[in-house]
């Protein structure tokens, strides 16, 4: 009987040369990716974690009994209630957008598995279809529990299912990263850039909040998906260092235009719910800290390793990483109707801290907070005074990223125009404009949500955009997590008498 | 005839889509925009529009200044920082 050393080679790489049809037509490049190069090339592709399916198998058994065991432990309802307010509706947010989202990564995944382009890689994309369907149903399983309790934990699992804007912002994003992706961008887009980079700020960093905020639960599941990713992630790289080898400038191309789209959807997702979401005495770092260590630091060495150079907008992504998710923040709290969660407004000790992590730009958005205390003291606190503390304009939305036109600077919106083919574009930054002019056969045909309102095919009253399109009701969207009863905010009220 | 555009006001965190009517004056978009934006930003009537790069007269009509569908223009503090780029 063969020993482990001497079958998994041989299980690993079963290519075989085709004799009545050719590679070309067993892997087309539209579906396989570009560079399109013969197997010849391909055949000496190795994974980091050689691993067989009776070895992931137990690995993965083990994983999910450990899972099952802290949910057993501290997963009651009980213990979510216990919970801070704020924390808990930052749950809502990984609720609706992780799930689907990790399923969509199942099927790009499956495009590995089929159309990678040698049999290592497909054996190593099928484990990773296996993991990403465990990252579908572990937060599905572990939250189940809230939806009876909770209707906006309910809605969380409506969300793809509706035309919220985040929604669309997210189905943008992962439509393309997945399930419309050709094979070699979805392993370099999706392995190297989201899951080497990006993801750890979820599944690092926001365990670490999750532990100083008391949600053992949500520190599990997200350090139990982390060990997946860590290992199927490693298909991306020797993928890349084909493609740097043979085509550089499209390499750095992806990895420009997925470190951009990355970080807008990111900023929303995990910017939010650590510098905002998070009480103060559970911070152990800014989302900007986080950033520094994760992307900054370790994932530009990684690139630097397969000598990609960092994005030309370097100097862009710099200056948003001061105030981005800030102005998106401010922005989701007056239109908080929109979104599924409630939101807080961040306290004075909360504004002290947030000007000494982004010192650079936040004295005009400390005046914003200012502006929309004010509304609240005039207004008082209470449920029937959250519409008078909430924006009722349309907002606008950004043509590439689909996220509201926030980027910039409160004095300087770099929110830009374009006008092609007889249609009007609106880009909130020159990244996304540039990925748009680089592929706009991609992307032209797509309706951001004000477009979508001028074509009628979404109601123009504020109102019924809400409840129609939204699938929101007065139940589900989302307030301010206190109704605007801030003890601080009453004591300023107080003193102003 | 009904305008739609995409208005932005120096000290805001985002841009808003304004319904505008090619016959109002610059002034009443001004106002438009104000009303939009005041949760969030506080403005006085020492701002100005700007469009395509220049600072508009109150008085005339949207169509007089050419304004144009889906084109963004800016309320901003006299002498503020420059308009950013605003068309392709």
């Amino acid at each position: 009987m063969l020993n482990r050393g001497e079958w998994l080679p041989l299980a690993r790489k079963l290519d075989w040369n085709f004799s009545y049809v050719t590679e070309q037509e067993v892997f087309p490049e539209v579906i396989s990716g570009r560079p399109w190069l013969p197997h010849g090339i391909w055949k000496d592709w190795e994974e980091s974690f050689k691993t067989s399916y009776r070895e992931y198998v137990e690995n993965q058994h083990e994983k999910d009994m450990a899972v099952y065991a802290v949910r057993d432990a501290v997963g009651r309802l009980e213990n979510v209630q216990s919970l801070a307010t704020p924390w808990i509706n930052g749950l809502k947010v990984h609720a609706a957008v992780l799930p689907l989202a990790e399923f969509t990564a199942a099927i790009g995944n499956l495009r590995g598995v089929r159309f990678g382009r040698d049999s290592a890689w497909r054996a190593m994309a099928c484990f990773g279809a296996l993991d990403e369907f465990r990252h579908t149903q572990i937060p599905l399983l572990l939250m189940h529990e809230l939806v009876r309790w909770n209707a906006q934990f309910d809605w969380a699992h409506k969300f793809y299912h509706t035309n919220n804007w985040v929604a669309i912002a997210a189905r943008h994003f992962f439509d393309e990263l997945t399930l419309g992706q050709n094979a070699i961008e979805f392993q370099i887009a999706t392995n190297v850039i989201l899951e080497t980079g990006f993801t750890n700020l979820q599944f690092v960093g926001l365990a670490s909040l999750a532990h100083k905020a008391g949600d053992h639960l949500f520190e599990k599941m997200v350090t139990s998906i982390q060990t997946d990713e860590a290992r199927h992630s490693q298909i991306g790289h020797p993928v890349l260092a084909l493609v740097m080898k043979h085509k550089p400038e499209y390499a750095q191309y992806l990895v420009d235009k997925w470190f951009w789209r990355n970080w807008h959807l990111f900023s929303f997702l995990t910017g939010v719910s650590m510098d905002y979401l998070t009480a103060g005495e559970q911070r152990s770092a800014s989302f900007k800290e986080f950033m520094e260590e994760w992307i900054v630091d370790q994932f530009f060495r990684t690139l630097d390793e397969f000598g990609l150079k960092k994005p030309w907008y370097w100097d862009i992504f710099l200056d948003e990483l001061e105030i981005y998710h800030h102005m998106l923040y401010a922005t989701a709290y007056t239109y908080r109707a929109t979104l599924w969660f409630d939101l807080v407004m961040p306290s004075p000790a909360d504004r002290r801290w947030l000007r000494q992590q982004y010192p650079k730009y936040w004295d005009d958005m400390d005046a914003v907070w200012e502006r929309i205390g004010e509304r609240w003291r005039r207004a008082g606190s209470g449920r029937e005074s959250e519409m008078s503390v909430h924006a009722t304009a349309m907002p606008a939305f950004c043509d590439l990223c689909q996220l509201p036109l926030s980027a910039g600077t409160p004095r300087n919106n770099t929110a830009n125009v374009l006008a092609r083919d007889g249609r009007d574009y609106i880009f909130c930054s020159e990244p996304c404009r540039w990925i748009f002019l680089h592929e706009p056969e991609r992307y032209a045909g797509h309706k951001d949500l004000v477009k979508r309102v001028l074509s009628g095919e979404a109601p123009a009253d504020f109102a019924t955009l809400l409840t129609d399109y939204f699938h929101l009701t007065p139940s589900t969207w989302g307030k301010d997590v206190y109704a605007g009863d801030y003890e601080w905010l009453s004591s300023e009220r107080a003193s102003l008498r | 005839m009904p305008l739609p555009l995409y208005g932005f006001v120096e000290g805001d965190t985002i841009g808003v889509l304004i319904w505008a009517d090619e016959g109002e004056s610059v002034q009443a978009l001004a106002q438009r925009l104000r009303d939009a934006v005041s949760l969030r930003v506080e403005t006085s009537d020492e701002m100005e529009v700007v469009y395509r790069g220049a600072a508009l007269d109150p008085a005339v009509t949207l169509e007089h200044a050419h304004f144009a569908a889906l084109q963004r223009f800016d309320l901003r503090r006299k002498h503020g920082v420059s308009e950013s780029r605003n068309s392709g």
